[in-house]
């Protein structure tokens, strides 16, 4: 009985949230919100969207490769002392706490570097973020492809190369792109490694990546639920909705699809 | 990579395509979009959102990025280069002027700020650098304080514990607020002194909000809380059920903060504006004047990164303190117009950016 | 030895992990080089953080420019962090075991797997959405019915917001764990006669503690470095140690994320490098419980392997 009692007080604050977010996000919600850049705090989200969706791509565009490299090395070939030194540091840089590597950014890129609050820093932030977990996932992905397809490949004469991208990375494939999109579901909402990093905008990317600030979702949420009026307000809820949405699917989709591998 | 080059280019691209847009749109002030970057001050936030919205009307092209940091951010990024236009409460001060002798501090409006309670049942209630000063240095703990008490003495103040409420992050309003507390109480002036953000000494209950709306919303939660807000939020602060106070001033008078209140303070200190405009308007000499009145500075390099860049901040920031002086600006924030001397001066400063 | 490009190419790749790992590390210390020399062993112990005069001439105290009247003490943030989150992990460990034991043993198998995701997907939930659900119902909340003061900012709603956000990873890693104890372990028990309670309580959760415990220690990992939830609701309080779970309060992340802004405007820069030593004391705190997470884990693993 006490154990019910404490499912369903772990579960109720998850519901309660999504509910709140949800009823007071989808009441803000309209075409314009879609359609016009934030004015000040009232407007539209068009831009925070594109920003959080730039951010997104290119932190995945930088982390993506050198995740799954790190993951065929630690799978494949790590399997020594390096390896766990690797996998050991990996894990230390996953446990570090985000807003440390938002000071980082700060520091090296905006001041040292002298690019400004820009998509560069941003996106780079985000992918020292994500990499380590996706070298990792990939790792546990490519382990689990049996070592006989591997000895078939290498007996048939295949090269290292083609033993990875013709025959273990397809094996594994599936439980690659769920790291993949778990990680994406990280940068969507993540907040503290941009603060000092993105800035803000109220328009649409100019294509610079230096000197050009940019707008994201999780900012019009920490920010705009601090200003007085109620259009700030539902703008808050609207970007928590759409930032939940986006997190909560790819999550609950995840784990639908690819039951029996736990990664998380 | 190539999907990066592809990106990189379309980016470009569509760079070129809206430069263009910009081109063949000359008939405007404008010629090509230069987007600018103004943050800081929440104080000034409001009225930069209705500038912005107001000028852009007017001028295609002109894309102006308004955030709400604080005016010690607002400005640190200026002098960093991060932004082109820091708004701030606050002037630079001495020492950050002497590293970077070409950050200007241009007065954009005249601004004050009121000192506002939750005092369920209490309607009217008199203030003073000393009284806020204890309120804040955790000395006086009661509403019912003996002190309280000797300035509103046909006031019934309940015996419940004060709840001071300071901003966190780097703030003009701490600066205008702490000038008052110190040109107005010795002790303070010693100890605390003032700035953007000052050390706020421990006191139980105390609440640390961010931004003018967090301390709103943190006053108008919190009964028996007083706060620092800046005249822009008093409707606001007025819809909220929270009350002015009426602050006691260098000539021993009690003023609230009316438009004549701060337009003695504003005078008495106009012609004495040096031409770099850093100075302090707290608790001046005047008989009616509001203690706590403050310049609204843009704080600007006047080495700015391309002359394009140099032309449409001057082309703003010249609109915002004449056109944008108007009173369908000012009376929405409760701020008041520059006087004819010192929008001379700005002008001469704003002329400096290159 | 043959050169194979392709091995060299992806151990490079890996390689960047560790660098930039190293690269924060090393840039920390470098940058707050000064301000650690300045602070000494005060840093830790004092209890004032002052930015300082910043609106008068800098001054120099042992050969180093600082504002005026300038002091860095975080032991009003480590402390803070410390006493949140070790609230969190007492309010959290019940509620996981609970639910965890509710899932193993009362759940049938069919539903399982929707309960756990509901309780595995509270996990990532965006930190700053669970400051969002805070500042609207969880502050408002406190305030109202539990506050003294009515003010619902502080130790009580960022320690709740970090329990809500550190259970399911005790208790999916619980929940696995009991999944785990063999067969013959829960049925020999229950033939000696013992009721469920008993089978659970002495024969199952012995099994299961060193896990337990590993999981805890990666829980409090995860709370010490949270920032955003926390900066919403903490009621950001400086200078003062809490004296009450109403007490308002910084950890050190929400102060770092909280703080720049001010730093900013010191003309010495020392405050900057103050607060990139604060990053640092917290890089080494997450460090250090991180490790230990792994080390338990790894013991955990071996007890289980011997006993099946």
């Amino acid at each position: 009985m006490a154990c019910g009692l404490a499912l369903l007080l772990v579960v109720f604050p998850l519901l309660d949230i999504v509910w709140v977010i949800t009823v007071n996000g989808l009441s803000a919600f309209s075409v314009k919100l879609f359609t016009t850049n934030t004015t000040g705090a009232s407007g539209g989200l068009r831009n925070a969207i594109e920003g959080t969706a730039l951010i997104t791509l290119f932190a995945m565009l930088i982390a993506v490769p050198m995740g799954i490299g790190a993951g065929i090395h630690l799978s494949e070939y790590g399997k020594n002392k390096t390896g766990s030194a690797i996998r050991f540091l990996s894990d230390v840089l996953t446990g570090t706490p985000s807003i440390v590597l938002g000071y980082f950014s700060y520091i090296i890129f905006i001041i040292s570097f002298g690019w400004g609050f820009s998509l560069a820093a941003a996106a780079i932030t985000i992918a020292i973020l994500i990499v380590p977990y996706l070298a990792r996932i990939t790792e546990l992905a490519l382990e689990q492809v049996p070592n006989t397809m591997r000895e078939a490949a290498y007996a048939l004469g295949a090269t290292d190369p083609t033993v990875v991208f013709k025959v273990i990375l397809p094996a594994a494939s599936s439980g690659v792109i769920t790291g993949a999109l778990l990680a994406l579901a990280i940068s969507v909402g993540e907040t503290a490694p941009l603060i000092y990093t993105a800035g803000w905008s109220n328009y649409t990317w100019d294509g610079r990546f230096t000197h050009s600030p940019v707008g994201y979702l999780t900012y019009v949420i920490w920010t705009f639920i601090d200003q007085p009026d109620a259009q700030s307000h539902a703008l808050a809820y609207a970007a928590a909705f759409l930032v939940m949405l986006v997190v909560l699917a790819i999550n609950i989709g995840v784990r639908l699809t690819v039951r029996r591998t736990k990664f998380v | 990579m190539n999907i990066l080059n592809k990106l990189r280019r379309t980016g470009v691209a569509a760079l070129a395509i809206a430069s263009l847009a910009g081109v063949t749109g000359t008939a405007k002030a404008q010629t090509v979009s230069v987007p600018l970057i103004e943050s800081g001050s929440s104080l000034l936030y409001p009225l930069f959102n209705d500038w912005v919205a107001a000028y852009s009307a007017d001028h295609p092209g002109a894309d102006i990025t308004t955030t709400s940091t604080g005016s010690g951010a607002g400005i640190a990024q200026a002098i960093k280069g991060l932004i082109n236009i820091g708004a701030s409460d606050a002037y630079v001060s001495d020492s950050l002027k002497a590293q970077n002798p070409s950050v200007l501090s241009i007065p954009l409006a005249i601004s004050s700020q009121a000192v506002n309670y939750n005092l369920p049942g209490v309607k009217n209630l008199n203030l003073s650098g000393p009284i806020l000063a204890g309120i804040y240095e955790g000395k006086i703990t009661k509403w019912n304080d003996p002190a309280i008490a000797a300035a509103n003495p046909s006031v019934t103040l309940p015996g419940h514990v004060i709840i001071p409420i300071h901003r966190l992050d780097g703030s003009g309003d701490t600066f205008i607020f702490t000038q008052y507390l110190a040109a107005s109480d010795a002790g303070w002036a010693s100890t605390l002194k003032y700035g953007t953000s000052v050390s706020w000494p421990a006191i139980s209950g105390e609440i640390g909000a961010k931004g003018n709306s967090g301390m709103l919303s943190a006053a108008a939660a919190n009964p028996y809380s007083v706060a620092y807000i800046g005249i822009s939020y008093a409707d606001k602060v007025a819809s909220s059920g929270l009350g002015t106070a009426a602050l006691l001033n260098k000539a021993g008078n009690y003023v609230l903060p009316t438009q004549d209140t701060i337009t003695a303070a504003a005078e008495s200190v106009a012609d004495s504006t040096p031409a770099d405009e850093r100075i302090s308007m707290i608790f001046t000499d005047a008989p009616n004047a509001y203690p706590i009145v403050n310049y609204e500075y843009a704080v600007v390099n006047s080495s700015q990164p391309a002359s394009a860049i140099a032309e449409a901040v001057r082309a703003f920031l010249s609109w915002a303190i004449t056109e944008g002086n108007a009173p369908s600006f000012m009376t929405k924030v409760h701020f008041l117009p520059l006087p004819a001397t010192v929008v001379a001066l700005s002008q001469a400063q704003i002329a400096k950016i290159q | 030895m043959k050169i194979r490009p392709f091995r060299l190419s992806v151990f490079a790749l890996s390689l960047l992990i560790p660098t930039a790992l190293c690269a924060v590390v090393l840039f920390l210390v470098i940058y707050s080089g000064q301000a650690i020399m300045f602070n000494g062993l005060h840093f830790l112990t004092d209890v004032n953080w002052n930015l300082g005069d910043m609106y008068d001439d800098p001054v120099t105290v042992h050969g180093v420019s600082v504002p005026g009247g300038a002091e860095y003490g975080i032991l009003v943030f480590i402390v803070g962090t410390l006493v949140s989150s070790g609230l969190a992990i007492l309010i959290a460990v019940p509620l996981s075991i609970g639910a965890a034991i509710f899932l193993s043993e009362a759940v049938p198998g069919k539903i399982r797997p929707v309960l756990s995701m509901l309780v595995e997907l509270i996990a990532v939930v965006p930190s700053v959405v669970f400051g969002l659900w805070g500042i609207a119902v969880l502050v408002p909340f406190i305030g109202h019915h539990l506050s003294p003061t009515g003010n619902g900012y502080g130790l009580l709603a960022s320690s709740i917001v970090l329990a809500l956000m550190i259970t399911p990873i005790i208790a999916s890693t619980l929940l696995d764990a009991l999944l785990q104890v063999p067969k013959e372990n829960r049925e020999s028990a229950f033939a000696l006669g013992a009721t469920h309670f008993e089978v659970v309580s002495k024969a199952m959760m012995p099994m299961v503690r060193a896990t337990l415990v590993g999981g805890i220690v990666l829980a409090l990992g995860r709370a010490l470095g949270e920032t955003m939830a926390v900066l919403m609701v903490s009621g950001g309080g400086i200078n003062i140690l809490p004296t009450s779970l109403f007490s308002p309060i910084s950890t050190i992340a929400s102060f770092v994320a909280g703080q720049l802004d001010s730093a900013e405007a010191d003309p010495t820069n020392m405050s900057v490098r103050a607060l990139s030593e604060v990053a640092l004391v917290l890089f080494l705190i997450t460090l250090a419980v991180n490790a230990s997470a792994k080390l338990l884990a790894s013991g955990a693993l071996n007890v289980r392997k011997r006993q099946s």
